[in-house]
């Protein structure tokens, strides 16, 4: 499968004139990348990746795929894949008609229909349920007949909606893998619309983080966690203690703070409430007039400490990311 | 150990309820029942209680030319109107739906006023419209009336099942590679025919009972059968019309069935 890189250039798109869902939004999405668009909701992410499927038209700006500028190509043309967060099954059509549509519309001589059908079917696990209709499916098996339906085509790009937002959290894991382990095996570029950022965290080669319309900061997951460069993209991703009263606003996550004896503290505090999360306990810990959040993770026993302990907090300045104001 | 199982108390409400609800169908039905007593009732008049059983009341319905003419009148209008009001009614609620029309509204009330005005003004100000514009009574502009009235039920029907469609199907087709041509006719049009063809039944039984739009319009020897059996009953009151209207509730219900055998009513719409 051949995969291509997408390039927005500045691309703005307003509602009824006034409402600026994207505001001069320039990505660069490398061929075979899984890429995810990451942020709240009413970001712009979803308008972005409708721009990038034809369904919406920029106000300015231009969209390329695999170096050709495709703003003006309508939909049906741009022979991509996409999945929805509803699935958008044809609830009339058996499973193998809806996975056999793209091919159909793209005047595949039937017995080739027939044989990639089955191939693709057979590529999310769901070989025999060929005759049945959406309605008698489960979530987890819509989202895998949506997937073949999109991969069937051999598309140069997947476009992915929220396609897991619907699944309970179980399943959602379990598609996580699939999904990105399907994503390696076919090289395909992916981009992937989120407002969860363990799945973003989880899955994606890069991220970008947006708000209100605009890419807050392009990387890789570990650099966006580690070293966010806004305020927001500190605070959206994961829990972070925000340290804006010296002159420069810094961030640090809660795991690089240490519980210590109170004779080798930089802070003195008291514990306020200790949430335990299985594999690790998430303690706010009152000091020098505010909270901080504490991550300890536990290795061995869980740690005594409990609402109302004193404690001391340490942590290395080389944590603290500087944050951009 | 297996536990005994729970007694139910008498539920005083429960019962009314099911009380209440049978009352209802009966007050539905008895009607009904008493034309078929009537229709099968052989003194020459309509009278209770019933002195024997006989067809000869349906024989005559079947052997009058009259009736006989007005009935397939009335079927060829009412299948004529059904088309038509499928045509119309499905086009008119996806451009309400769908187009990005200025007073949609407005556009919505209007189209759906025919329901609102009573037959009879409607009756009479198309009979004067036709008569004015010179047009005169033909059948096709009693077949527009039916269907001006029909349309209506089409439109509403058509339009609810458009306000639960999710536009998300029509986007996975076209992303696919289907043109919007191939969009409406791939995935629109099969998804918002049960509520067309839900629409179009009412359209049918509308323009079959129709009366008194068609008392206007209809030109002598070209009367429809609830016209003719109006006149048939100033004069005669007897078991011919009970025959006759249960013929009519019969094939009624045969379209009703036949449509929903066809394409599966029942799932889409309560009838």
């Amino acid at each position: 499968m051949t995969s291509a890189t997408i390039k927005l250039d500045c691309v703005t798109k307003t509602f009824d004139g006034k409402v600026v869902a994207v505001d001069a939004v320039t990505l660069d999405i490398r061929a075979g990348e899984f890429f995810s668009l990451l942020g709240p909701s009413g970001c712009g992410k979803t308008t972005s990746l409708r721009m990038i499927a034809g369904f919406e038209m920029p106000d300015s700006g231009r969209v390329h795929v695999g170096g050709q500028d495709i703003t003006d190509v309508p939909v049906h043309r741009r022979d991509m894949g996409m999945v929805f967060q509803s699935y958008a099954l044809f609830p009339h059509r058996t499973v193998a008609e809806n996975v056999a549509f793209g091919l159909r519309m793209r005047d595949v001589p039937r017995p080739e229909i027939a044989k990639r059908v089955a191939a693709a079917l057979a590529q999310v696990a769901l070989t025999g349920l060929e005759e049945r209709r959406p309605g008698q499916l489960s979530g987890g098996q819509q989202q895998r007949v949506a997937l073949a339906r999109a991969l069937v085509i051999e598309p140069r790009v997947l476009l992915c909606d929220e396609p897991l937002g619907a699944l309970d959290r179980k399943l959602r894991q379990q598609m996580q893998f699939e999904l990105k382990e399907l994503q390696q095996r076919l090289g395909v570029t992916l981009v992937f619309v989120t407002h969860d950022q363990e799945e973003a965290l989880a899955m994606s080669d890069r991220i970008a983080v947006m708000n209100k319309g605009r890419v807050e900061q392009v990387g890789a997951p570990t650099e966006i966690y580690e070293r966010p460069r806004t305020r927001f993209v500190a605070d959206f991703i994961g829990e972070i203690n925000l340290l804006d009263d010296g002159p420069c606003p810094g961030a640090l996550r809660p795991e690089k703070i240490r519980l210590v004896p109170v004779a080798d503290a930089r802070l003195e505090g008291t514990v306020e409430t200790a949430n335990f999360l299985g594999g690790a306990t998430l303690y706010r810990v009152a000091a020098g007039g505010r909270t901080y959040l504490a991550r300890e993770t536990h290795s061995g026993e869980r740690s005594p400490r409990a609402a109302g302990d004193a404690v001391g907090l340490a942590w290395n300045d080389t944590d603290v990311v500087p944050l951009e104001s | 150990m297996s536990m005994p199982p729970n007694k139910q108390p008498f539920d005083l409400g429960k019962a009314a309820y099911l009380g209440l609800n049978l009352l209802l169908l009966a007050f539905l039905l008895a009607p009904i029942a008493i034309v078929l007593v009537f229709a099968l009732n052989p003194t020459p008049y309509i009278s209770f209680p019933p002195v024997g059983v006989t067809l000869h009341w349906f024989d005559k319905f079947f052997e009058t030319a009259d009736f006989m003419r007005s009935l397939w009148l009335s079927l060829w209008i009412a299948a004529c109107v059904l088309v038509l009001s499928v045509v119309i009614g499905g086009a008119c609620a996806l451009a309400l739906a769908r187009g990005n029309l200025p007073g949609r509204a407005f556009l919505t009330a209007f189209f759906m006023s025919p329901l609102m005005l009573p037959a009879i003004l409607t009756g009479l100000a198309l009979f004067q419209s036709y008569l004015l514009s010179g047009i005169g009574r033909p059948l096709w502009g009693l077949i527009m009336a039916h269907t001006l009235i029909a349309v209506p039920y089409v439109l509403r029907t058509t339009l609810a099942v458009l306000h639960n469609f999710d536009r998300r199907i029509e986007e996975a087709a076209s992303v696919l590679g289907a043109s919007p041509a191939r969009v409406f006719f791939e995935v629109t049009l099969p998804l918002i025919q049960p509520g067309v063809f839900a629409g179009g039944v009412f359209a049918f039984i509308v323009s079959f009972d129709q009366f008194p739009v068609s008392l206007f319009l209809v030109v002598p020897k070209g009367e429809t059968l609830p016209v003719v059996l109006f006149n048939y009953m100033k004069f005669d009151l007897d078991g011919a019309i009970a025959a006759a209207s249960m013929v009519s509730i019969l094939l009624a219900l045969a379209v009703v069935l036949a449509l929903e055998r066809l394409i599966g009513l029942k799932a889409y719409v309560k009838l």
